[in-house]
């Protein structure tokens, strides 16, 4: 589904990241981990370019990133995307932020979004929020929306961006939740994340990303009980001390 | 002979200075949708990643702001028909001149405001799919849009009191009309009060509904 290969990237005289190579295997769910400045959303945000890569190969769904034919808008349809600070459309009621993906790029009829746009919101629990304005709702039912917003384009992955690191410690479990069921559906999913018990419960694959490298990488009850790599010892050890 | 205040020539003058009140008015408006459309031109190609376009849109700016409105006034009226041979009416070149002008400012008000909106809006935008140029339609515009309005009522008051310089190319407007009333009363210090309590109602007007349109803003939600 998407082969990363030899990426790197820079930010002016910065290297951010320093050659990864990634293969995520169709309905796979990999989580990434790492400490801040890793460059973990660094690769992320290169797999829907809205970070260009500065050298290497991103292929998604068969489609290289960086060829001139290929068509972005297009790629991006395929690898929807959920930011850590959720980024709703503020002025769109909830129906609205989801519909517009649908309506706009798809050129779906309004009569057809809205129906999608309520089966998603009742997928993930906020059916009764469609004529809200974001304003009006917590954090984790913002992310929640957020994903029905990401989902309502028919990804073939989605990409998440520290998804619960800007909720409170409460809201956190029910956007997780949402996300669990995604994954028993067969989602691809690329998730950035701090929460090492998702990560365990759910990821078929664990990535440790430190100093724009993955350091190490393997099945998740491996990966945590049997850390190898210096750092992830340490990096896990620091963790664990504060859950 | 002493200066005798006559109240009753102020409020004589008022309904004499509807005429010059409504062309005042006509200037401004027009003006301003005009110079709307230009600033927001100007400030969105400010924004623009190609180096030539922003500097287009910078030597207008910055000519603009940077000579009096006056000399925009007379340069336009008297001195362009000279060198293209064309004639337009003063009420034309006022509108043309406070568009031009209002422009300038809308514009650095126009890029301000795009500008503010969060860039996780544009990437929000972009990962759905959309084009730059949707996500800018659909997405930071019509939040900008709201930021703007508070400023734009700030410019549209200063374009307002602006229409009394365009007496000068003879533009019958509200301060022209109060000069042509003391030419036949003599009584500059009633006429002119009256001019001033004109502006000072219909700006006061105005910055009146921008703290209502404020305060609503604040108190509602989305």
């Amino acid at each position: 589904m998407i082969q990363i290969k030899n990426l790197h990237k820079s930010f002016g005289a910065l290297e951010v990241i320093k050659g990864v190579d990634l293969d995520v295997r169709a309905g796979e769910v990999v989580c990434i981990i790492g400490p801040s400045g890793s460059g973990k959303s660094t690769v992320l945000r290169c797999i829907n370019r809205l970070e260009v890569p500065t050298s290497g190969q991103i292929i998604v769904d068969g489609h290289d990133i960086m060829a001139k034919e290929t068509d972005i808008n297009m790629i991006r349809t395929e690898a929807g995307m959920v930011f850590q600070q959720f980024n709703l459309f503020p002025h769109m009621t909830v129906l609205a932020n989801v519909t517009l993906g649908p309506l706009k790029v798809r050129s779906m009829p309004k009569a057809d979004a809205d129906r999608l746009g309520r089966d998603l919101l009742q997928k993930v629990g906020l059916a009764d929020k469609a004529a809200s304005y974001p304003d009006q709702l917590s954090g984790g039912q913002k992310q929640r929306v957020a994903i029905a917003r990401a989902l309502a384009l028919q990804p073939k992955v989605i990409l998440f961006d520290e998804p619960t690191s800007a909720l409170d410690p409460e809201l956190v479990g029910e956007v997780l939740e949402v996300m669990k069921r995604l994954a028993q559906e067969g989602m691809t999913m690329v998730v950035v994340t701090h929460e090492m018990g998702f990560a365990r419960e759910v990821a078929d694959r664990v990535l440790f990303i430190d100093q724009g490298r993955i350091q190490e990488q393997g099945p998740p009850v491996e990966f945590f009980t049997n850390p190898k790599n210096e750092r992830l010892k340490e990096f896990l050890g620091m963790v664990i001390q504060h859950v | 002979m002493a200066f005798q205040f006559e109240p009753a020539v102020v409020i004589e003058t008022i309904p004499m200075l509807m005429r010059g009140l409504k062309l005042t008015f006509q200037i401004t408006l027009g003006g301003l949708f005009f110079g709307f459309l230009l600033g927001s031109a100007a400030g969105l190609m400010k924004l623009s990643r190609h180096f030539l376009v922003r500097m287009l849109a910078g030597a207008y700016i910055e000519s603009i702001r940077g000579t009096p409105m006056l000399v925009q006034a007379m340069f336009l009226y008297y001195g362009v028909p000279m060198a293209v041979g064309i004639r337009i009416s003063p009420i034309t070149a006022g509108i043309i001149i406070i568009a031009v002008n209002s422009g300038a400012y809308t514009a650095e008000i126009v890029r301000g405001a795009v500008q503010s909106i969060n860039r996780g809006q544009m990437e929000a935008g972009r990962s759905i799919g959309l084009t730059h140029s949707q996500t800018m339609l659909y997405i930071i515009w019509p939040q900008a849009l709201k930021r703007m309005i508070p400023p734009l009522g700030n410019q549209f008051i200063i374009s307002l009191k602006d229409t009394s310089l365009l007496m000068v190319i003879g533009v019958g407007e509200l301060m022209r009309t109060g000069q042509e009333i003391t030419a036949v009363n003599f009584r500059a210090f009633e006429v002119y009060m009256a001019v001033a309590l004109v502006y000072l109602v219909m700006t006061l007007s105005i910055s009146n509904a921008m703290k209502f349109y404020e305060k609503r803003l604040s108190s509602s939600k989305g």
